[in-house]
């Protein structure tokens, strides 16, 4: 296999984590920082990257760039039954994962769809217990595609943190935007994965 | 043979990144269209370069080069004017453009429409709501369909009162700016999609699904968050259950 240099690398990185810090980058792409932080100036300086004061995102000729390195990069991943069934199974977690977070924002009141306001312990509680048990079954998955691509054992360890702390009744972990909450490590693990096998979004 | 494999070209990794993220690109795209090509054929690139290539790489796969650079919203630089009067969706604006250069709409066969109120809202679509607000939100329409679009609304900050109007349903480009939007409307996706996701987290109205048409950037747009939320059961046994969105036309606008 080809792979990425580590130019691509961070630049990968940087699309999946859109208008991050260096040090966000680094973290899901298991660089260092200082390695990240040149590649990232020497990317500004040529107009690959742009940067909104210490926040990155990829310019878009680099992501129609990067979407046509894929293909070969990638091409032992694509074709390798190892990986590519766990992708699948992946895919059929995710629907139920997306269910689960909506399930936690929102309530059924009288057949109708409200925002959960969080005052229902046992609602939330039922809920982070699914969450729980789309981590057990996503656990064995990401395991088998982190054995072909070993960065990839990185999300393993953020959902695990994001699902202790959620547990731990930090709420905040389950879906909070801001943060590396269970969703937006799971948002982009799904978006990486979806790059690697050249897959677009279904919904 | 291993598929999509190196060529010749390709080894020339140690050398310094192209000058340009626009020749960068057009090389990257190249390179895919010959290598799928000569994988196609399964011709040794010997024998391909030499002999196979002039059938095997034609001109739609170049076409198609373009096509992707500029579904990316990059339009050419171009040094006589007759080149932008000829073909304007392929190049910067002119000097007598409006600096916008974008009359793109969405236009869905089957998004109902009807006549204006006595306010002047027009029905022009309707969307999945993903959950039920208090009132109803109107706003200024704004097509998000670039990265400089993000790029300048996070630098300068996203107009009050302004309505996304997007077809990303995984809210690729507009996550990092979705808490600024007064409302969203997406042409694709469900209420469980991960737009819908953001948008409930950050509590602003939004309609997935969306059948809209007519809707041009800078319109004045009302999305009925008012309505019920389609609930899940509803996707199951395929409810209809959707909330419109008016278009202010005429005097009232």
């Amino acid at each position: 296999m080809t792979g990425m240099t580590g130019r691509e690398t961070v630049l990968h990185g940087t699309a999946l984590k859109r208008n991050s810090t260096a040090a966000e980058i680094a973290g899901i792409i298991g660089m260092p920082v200082a390695a990240v932080e040149a590649e990232l100036a020497a990317a500004v300086a040529t107009g690959r990257v742009m940067a909104n004061a210490d926040r990155f995102m990829v310019a878009p000729l680099t992501d129609v760039t990067l979407r046509a390195r894929y293909p070969q990069v990638f091409s032992a991943l694509r074709g390798d039954p190892g990986f590519v069934q766990p992708y699948e199974a992946f895919e059929r977690v995710n629907v139920t994962l997306k269910q689960v977070i909506t399930d936690w924002q929102t309530m059924t009141v009288g057949g109708k769809a409200v925002a959960n306001d969080h005052s229902d312990e046992d609602y939330d509680a039922d809920v982070i217990d699914r969450l729980g048990a789309v981590h057990e079954q996503v656990e064995p998955i990401l395991a088998r595609l982190a054995a072909k691509l070993p960065r990839l054992k990185i999300y393993s360890e953020k959902l695990l943190e994001a699902l202790e702390k959620s547990e731990d009744g930090d709420h905040e972990w389950v879906s909070d935007i801001r943060r590396e909450s269970y969703h937006t490590v799971w948002f982009e693990l799904h978006e990486d994965l979806l790059r690697i096998m050249g897959r677009e979004r279904e919904e | 043979m291993d598929g999509l494999s190196n060529l010749p070209i390709d080894e020339l990794r140690h050398a310094a990144p192209e000058a340009t993220p626009l020749a960068e690109a057009m090389l990257a795209l190249v390179r895919m269209k010959v290598r799928e090509a000569r994988d196609a054929s399964g011709q040794e690139w010997s024998h391909f370069a030499m002999r196979g290539n002039d059938s095997l790489v034609d001109a739609a796969m170049m076409q198609d080069v373009e096509r992707r650079v500029l579904a990316s919203g990059y339009r050419f630089d171009w040094s006589a004017a007759v080149s932008v009067g000829e073909n304007p969706a392929i190049y910067k604006p002119g000097p007598d453009a409006d600096g916008q250069g974008d009359a793109f709409m969405f236009e869905h066969p089957d998004a109902p429409t009807g006549e204006p109120d006595a306010d002047g809202k027009a029905l022009c679509g309707v969307g999945d709501n993903v959950v039920r607000h208090p009132a109803n939100v109107t706003g200024t329409a704004r097509y998000i369909r670039s990265n400089e679009r993000v790029m300048q609304y996070l630098t300068d900050g996203v107009p009050p009162g302004t309505i996304a109007v997007i077809d990303d349903s995984g809210g690729t480009l507009t996550a990092p700016i979705i808490d600024q939007f007064a409302g969203v409307i997406c042409a694709g996706g469900t209420v469980r999609s991960h737009l819908g996701i953001l948008s409930r987290e950050y509590n602003i109205p939004c309609l997935m699904n969306a059948k809209v048409t007519g809707i041009r950037d800078g319109d004045t747009v009302t999305i009925e968050a008012t309505a019920d939320a389609k609930t899940a059961e509803d996707y199951q046994d395929k409810v209809e259950r959707t909330g419109r969105v008016w278009r202010t036309v005429g005097d009232a606008a």
